[in-house]
Formats: C-alpha cells, structure tokens, sequence
C-alpha cells in the first residue's frame, strides 16, 4: 500500500518524468532513423563502406553508456544535448544493419522491371526499394526504441531528462525508507514506456507495411 | 546490446572478410591510448585531479572493473548455459517458451533501475553488485544458449541417435558444438553488458571506472571525465576484440 | 587382404545361409501414440532374410518410417518383438543396439563440424576402435564409395556435392560392418540424374557387401529397381505384399497393390529382366568389315535375310549393309550402309535396351558384351513377349494367329 500511496503522492512528477522519457527516446530515435537510414542506403550502395559503417556503428554499442554520455559533456554541457546525442549513437547499429538487410533482401528482378518501365534511380528508392525493406526497417527501429528506452534511464546520471531521475532521487537516498519507492516506481515507470513503444510499433507496422507484404 | 537483430540473409556480407580486421581494434586503441597519454600529459593538473589520475589510482580502478565483469560473467556462465541446457532436453521443453517469453519482458527492464533494486534488497557492496549484473546479463545467455540449441538440425540428432550415441554424447559431441557459435556470441553480449552496467558500480559502494567518470562530473574536472570515459570505453572495445578473438577460435571449422 | 575382401567376409558367408533364420524378425510389432485411437503401426510381423535388400514402400503416412525406426529402436515399440541375427533385441540397450545397425536418413545427416573422415569415424570411435584401425577404415571404406581418401578425408561436408554427401553417408552406416542398414529414402533429396547413378553405385556395392538392407521409399519404381524383396505397406503399416518384385507385378495381391503399382506394370517389369537373361536372335548374318564385298555378298544371299551385320576385328558392330549397298561398295565396306545404333549391354534391363530401340528408330538393338563383341539381336516382340505376365493373354492369341498364317 505504501508503494500505491507513493504513486499517488508523485503521480505528477512521475507524469512529467515520464513524458520527458518518451520525448528524449522519439528525438533521439526520430534523428536516427534519418541518420540511420541514410548510412544505411550508403552502406547497401557500397559494399566497400558497408563493413566500416556497421563496425563503427556496432562498436558504439559496445561503449558503456555513463561513458558515453560523459564524453559528450565537455562539447555539449550537461542535461538534454549529451544525453540524445548519445542515444543517437547507441540508436545507429539495429537501424542501419536492417536498412541494409532490407535493401539488400529486394528482389533484384522487381528492380529491373522498375527500370525497363522507365522509373528513374529517385523514384525506384522511393516507390520499390524502400517501400519493400520498410518492414525490416521498422523491426530496426522497434530493436533500436526498446534499446534506447532502457539507456535514457542513465542520462539523469549527467542531468539528463527522464525516469531515470525518479530512479536517480531513491539511489541518492539509498537506506532511507523512500528509496525503495522511487527507484520502482521510475523501473516501472521505464518498463510501462517501453511497452508502450512496441504497442506503437505494432500499428505503425500494420499501418505502414504495403498490403501485399504483410 | 550486440546480437539484437532480426536473422540476416547470407548473400548480404556485413563483416569485413579479411584477416587485416584483425588489426583495426588493437591498432585503433594504441592510438587512442597514445592520444589520452599525450593530452593529460600536457595539462596542469590541480591537486583534485592529481588524486585520481595518477596511475596507482587508474591501475586499481581498471582491476576492480575487470573483477566486475569477470566474476559477474562467470557467474552468469556457470549459471545460465546449464540452465538453457536443462530448458531445451525434451522433458523440459515446455519450459522453453515460457523463459523466452519472460527473457523478452525482462529486456525493458533498465539496467539502472534493476541493479539498485537489487542493491536496494542486498545493501551496498561488490557481492551485491555482481548479483545485480549477474540479474541483468543472465537473459542473453539463457536465451543463446537455447537458440543455439534448438536451431540445431534436429536430422543430425537423430543421426547421432540412430548411430548409438547416448543422450549425453549426442549433447556433449553434436549439440554442444553447434550450437557453440550462438552461445559464444551470447556470452559476449553478457560480457559486454557487464564491463557497461558495471560503471555504474560507483553509486553502490565499488569505485571502478564509473568512479573516475563521476568524479569528473561531479567535481567538474574536464580531464578526469575524460579519462574515465575513454578508459571505460577502450576497456569494453579492448574485451569485446578479445571475446570477437576467442569467439573465432572456438568455432568449430566446417560451419 | 582389400577393402572389399573384409566388408564381405562375414556377409558373404550369411549369404550363403539365406535359407536359415533370418536377420530381422518382427513379431507383432506395434506402436501406439498416446492420445491416438489407431495404432500407428498395427501387428506387423516380417521375416527379413540375410544378405537381401527389403524395401518398404507405401504412400506417405502409412508408417513405413516409423516400422523402420521401431528396428533400431529409435521408436519403443508398444508391443510385439524384434529379433536381430536370433537374438531377441526388444529390450536391450537402444545405444549399443544402433552401433551394430547402420543407419542412413534422407537428409544425410552429416555432422557439419566433423570432417568426412570423422563423420565415417563416429561408430568406430563409439566402439572404442583404437586409431590405427579407425584410420584404416575410413581410407578403406572412402575407397569402396569411390572418393579418393587423399582428397576427401580432410573436408568438411560443406564441402562436398549432393551426390558426394550421400556416399559418405552410406560409408559412414558401414563404418563398423553391421550386418543391418536402415536405410530412409536415401536416394529422396537429390536429383534424379544423380540418383540414377547412385542407386547403380549402391546395388554394386551391395554386391560386395551383402548387408541385409532395410530400405524405405514411397517410390514404387525405386523399390522394384532395388528390392530383392518389397513390401508393400497400406495404412498402419499392413502389409499388403511381401514378395520379390517380379511377383508383386506379375501376382499383385489385391487391388490396393495393383493401384499402388499404377499402370505401368507390364513396363516395369522391364526393369527387373536384364537383356542377357533372354533368348536373343544370334542367326543375324554377319561378315568382317575388313573383308570383301563379295564374301560379304555370298553370307547374305546364304543366310536368308534382308541385311547383313558388319563387325571390326574385335567382332564390334560397325555398319548395317544390305545387297543394293554391297553392289555399291567398291570394295570397300568402311562405308557402305549405315552406322550400327542401339548398342546395348548384356547387363542393361530390357527397360534400357526398349528405350534405346525407340530412340534409334531401328526398331532392334544389338547386343554386345562388356569388350563390346557381338552378341545377337533384340526385337520388339522378345521384349514383349517377355513382359507378358504368367497368365494368358492376347499376345499369345497374336502368336499363335501368326504362326498360323506364316
């Protein structure tokens, strides 16, 4: 009951936290689709970039994120701008790997009768190729969001937005009857958002998958 | 966070080919660390950054690190692949499911949020921290261990069957070994987890590098977040050449 | 002492003991699954004599997998009894029973992360064969599948083609000499040229082997090319026929079997009969190409018949001449008349030397033997009168109102 009381007494907070979250998660994601996708169409354009662009990209996931979000603030400061600036990074590796995988699984035939009916390179991206790997695109980004969800908890560490600071405020008050409290509430708090970003996931899925692939 | 995404076609390659990839890493942390040296060399360092950076402080600093992610690894290891094992033997196999399931639901779970849980129950503390991590990286062995497992072609089970191999040598000579690539890469994953989340070691009681980053943050010492944040991160890249290394070695030819 | 010397050793002497007990007996055997009112295999009882190649075939879900799995015991049997070599195996340890059965699946089942000679090595290193030995018998053995050990010992299956994979399937079964091999659809995954080859391979290898070989397929054609004898099974595995091929076709039991058979009874019988197993023409007029016209032409007009047959040296068939080409030889007869066509073997089936005579057009093939001499003629109406099943048919009316009228 103290832990339902808890919720009560901080709803607003946990609210405003919460919405924090979900904006710094759908900046950060929304940044690197577009960054994402772009080195993903180089990278499936040119098979000899391709293994440098997924080994960088691959290597930033296997930075610790306090690391991360550390080595930004001597550019950038403290609070929103290190900590989307390094979800970003840790964003790159799943959407530029299934943009490639993606593109690369189109039927080449389809492409050639694109062509032979006279689409030039702009409109075969965008009307066949894309449209085509958008599904293992967006599997990217559902890998990616749920990835970055769980790291924006550790922006709170360098002043960053989010849940993670309801996490943050029962960590500083380890041993104090409260700490319990805080730290669920904003774990919850993280998982809750987490699912609701695969719910959205699943209808951005169904809504933007052309009907003959799905 | 390494092997999330979905099964990649193998006519797409993703990975560089040649055996000169094998030089990128080292080569690339040399640099770096050449670079870090050079540059903290050349500042005036104030008697608050004196007390961290120097090198008996970084020396203990980067073996408690190693001591996290070690023990917690092994830990997780010596519990997680005998469990994916036992999940996957016939008798159990409706457990499978289930684990994954429950794997997949953990995943939202963050990091930072499960380990002060777990230090919340356990007080402050290394044993309580490498429980923590143990808590956070068990679900990428588990669930590899059982992927690499199941995936294995159910014909040369039976084959092996077929030829008089008992349960036990079909598992230790046939299931084991193939499945031996997916297990390694999960225990890379945990490995790599670990080296992260143990970072964030420093707000329960073990300083690691996650000390030397707080530190700089807290105490606005642009060269000792630098420090700990480059150090943290060539570690993990350093650990993660390594397990890539060893990964390669043990698998076995032929796949 | 060869390779094949020792694989044959023991089969050889138990082939000469067909008559005595057999090598697999199943009493009764029957496996129900839990949760089905049918058993899936329903009181089958067969007796698989020694040294023979027994082919289970029936539409797929007649359970003929399962009744081969239940011999080595991959599938317990719910009831009924297995006997293997007289010696009753229902209840012994399923591990130690599978290493003295080969064993070979469709999919092959190589182990992609041993090499081949390790694949070949698994039994053998089950038995705790000491090194020496295992390594002779791996060279040994690639040699009988024709893979040279130099070359293939070392490589890993996915290094190997279909066709290779397959053989080093069927030395890997062989590995420890069993005197029993399972064999499930061997033959099934792989295309039908090669196929072809490798069901010859096999039944020459058989010859040397003399295993007693429980094959199954749902490949009537198949069975009748390979089986000494075939059974054929219907729902719950009931045996509908168990008999040698040439008695399936010609007797087929019931009208289930005759419809499994199809159509084509009388044709596949071609299969069965080779053409050095019946009466050839060997009054065809012949002369040496080498010679003269004129001793060419004499042979002719003495032997009665419309066409003369001319051979080399070796008494191969060269070319065809009749009496209008001899008068425009020249004295040479290199090339007067026709080249030979439809040259067949004495080991070829009757199903072979039909098509070679279709294809040729010449409406009869020439026979030779393995050095490629002259052995006689084959016609259309031996053929047929060879495909006639034992009973009365009209073509023995056709005969006979032939004989009249000539």
């Amino acid at each position: 009951m103290d832990f339902y009381k808890h919720l009560n007494d901080n709803a607003e907070y946990l609210f405003s936290d919460a919405v924090d979250h979900v904006m710094v998660v759908a900046i950060s994601i929304g940044i690197a689709l577009v960054l994402g996708c772009a080195l993903g169409v180089l990278a499936h354009r040119s098979p000899r970039v391709r293994p440098m662009i997924l080994a960088v990209t691959s290597t930033m996931l296997t930075i610790p994120s306090l690391a991360l979000f550390a080595i930004f603030i001597p550019l950038l400061g403290l609070g929103t701008p290190p900590a989307v600036t390094a979800l970003v990074l840790y964003a790159l590796l799943p959407i530029v790997r299934n943009t490639v995988v993606g593109l690369g699984t189109v039927d080449q035939n389809v492409l050639r009768a694109a062509r032979g009916m006279g689409m030039g390179p702009w409109r075969r991206f965008a009307r066949i190729e894309l449209p085509l790997a958008w599904p293992v695109v967006l599997t990217g980004v559902r890998v990616s969001t749920q990835v970055v969800v769980g790291i924006a908890a550790i922006a709170a560490l360098v002043n960053g937005p989010g849940l993670g600071n309801e996490i943050f405020r029962g960590l500083r008050s380890l041993g104090s009857p409260f700490a319990l409290n805080f730290v669920l509430g904003g774990t919850l708090a993280i998982v809750v958002v987490a699912l609701l970003f695969d719910t959205v996931f699943i209808l951005l899925r169904r809504l933007t998958t052309a009907r003959g692939i799905r | 966070m390494v092997a999330t995404t979905s099964p990649v076609p193998q006519k797409i390659d993703l990975e560089v080919k040649s055996n000169a990839r094998w030089l990128v890493m080292p080569i690339f942390l040399t640099v770096v660390g050449i670079a870090l040296w050079a540059w903290v060399s050349a500042q005036e360092l104030d008697s608050i950054e004196q007390r961290t950076l120097n090198a008996g402080e970084l020396t203990a600093r980067v073996i408690e690190h190693l001591q996290l992610a070690a023990v917690s690894t092994l830990i997780v290891i010596a519990l997680a692949v005998p469990l994916g094992i036992l999940a996957t033997r016939r008798a159990a196999r409706f457990v499978a499911p289930v684990v994954l399931m429950l794997g997949n639901l953990g995943q939202a779970i963050p990091s930072l949020g499960l380990i002060t849980l777990v230090v919340l129950a356990a007080g402050v503390g290394f044993k309580s921290v490498i429980f923590g991590l143990v808590a956070y990286s068990a679900l990428p062995i588990l669930r590899n261990t059982m992927i690499g497992l199941q995936q294995v072609d159910q014909t040369l089970v039976k084959s092996a069957r077929g030829m008089g191999m008992s349960p036990m040598q079909t598992l230790l000579r046939i299931e084991l070994p193939l499945a031996v690539p997916v297990v390694l890469a999960g225990i890379r994953t945990a490995l790599i987890l670990n080296i992260g989340t143990a970072t964030l070691a420093t707000f329960f009681g073990v300083q690691a590098l996650g000390y030397v980053i707080f530190q700089g943050i807290q105490l606005d010492r642009t060269p000792v977040l630098i420090v700990g944040a480059v150090l943290a991160s060539g570690l993990a890249l350093l650990v993660d050449y390594l397990a890539g290394v060893v990964e390669h070695v043990l698998t076995p030819r032929g796949l | 002492m060869t390779a094949t010397d020792q694989i044959a050793g023991p089969g050889a002497s138990q082939a000469a003991a067909t008559t005595a007990e057999p090598m697999i007996r199943l009493e009764e055997l029957t496996k129900s699954y839990r949760g089905q009112k049918k058993p899936a295999v329903d009181r089958v009882t067969m007796d698989m004599p020694r040294g023979e190649i027994i082919v289970l075939v029936g539409p797929s879900g007649c359970g003929k997998t399962t009744t081969m799995e239940l011999i080595n015991r991959l599938i317990e049997p719910t009831s009924g009894r297995i006997h293997l070599d007289g010696e009753d195996v229902t209840t012994a340890d399923p591990d130690t029973l599978r290493r003295r059965i080969g064993y070979v699946i469709q999919q092959i089942g190589l182990f992609p992360h041993f090499t081949v000679g390790e694949n070949i090595a698994t039994v053998p290193k089950l038995l705790g064969w000491d090194k020496a030995r295992i390594g002779n018998r791996v060279d040994e053995l690639l040699d009988l599948v024709g893979l040279d050990p130099a070359v293939f010992a070392k490589r890993y299956p996915k290094e190997l083609s279909g066709g290779q994979r397959q053989r080093i399937g069927v030395a890997r079964a062989l590995a420890a000499d069993p005197p029993v091999m399972l064999m499930d659809e061997p033959f099934g995954a792989i295309d039908p040229i090669t196929r072809e080859r490798l069901q010859n391979e096999f039944l020459r290898l058989q010859q040397q082997v003399k295993k007693t070989i429980v094959f199954v397929t749902h490949d009537i054609d198949e069975a009748i090319k390979l089986g000494d004898r075939i059974a054929i099974l219907g729902e719950q595995s009931r045996i509908a026929q168990y008999d040698t091929p040439a008695n399936i076709l010609s007797n087929p039991a019931s009208t289930y079997v005759e419809d499994f058979i199809g159509s084509g009874a009388s044709l596949k019988r071609l299969n069965l009969s080779l053409v050095g197993d019946v009466a050839l023409d060997t009054g065809a007029a012949t002369a040496r190409i080498d010679g003269t016209a004129a001793e060419a032409r004499d042979t002719l007009e003495s032997s009665g018949r419309s066409a003369l047959l001319l051979l080399d040296g070796q008494g191969r068939p060269q070319r065809w001449v009749d009496a209008r080409d001899l008068d425009r030889a020249d004295g040479d007869l290199r090339r007067a008349g026709e080249p030979v066509s439809a040259l067949v073997d004495t080991g070829a089936t009757l199903s072979y030397a039909l098509n070679e005579m279709l294809t040729s057009n010449a409406g009869v093939a020439l026979v030779v033997d393995g050095s490629g001499a002259f052995q006689g003629l084959l016609d259309f109406e031996t053929v047929m009168v060879t495909t006639r099943s034992i009973q009365r048919d009209s073509s023995d009316f056709y005969r006979a109102a032939k004989a009249v009228t000539d």
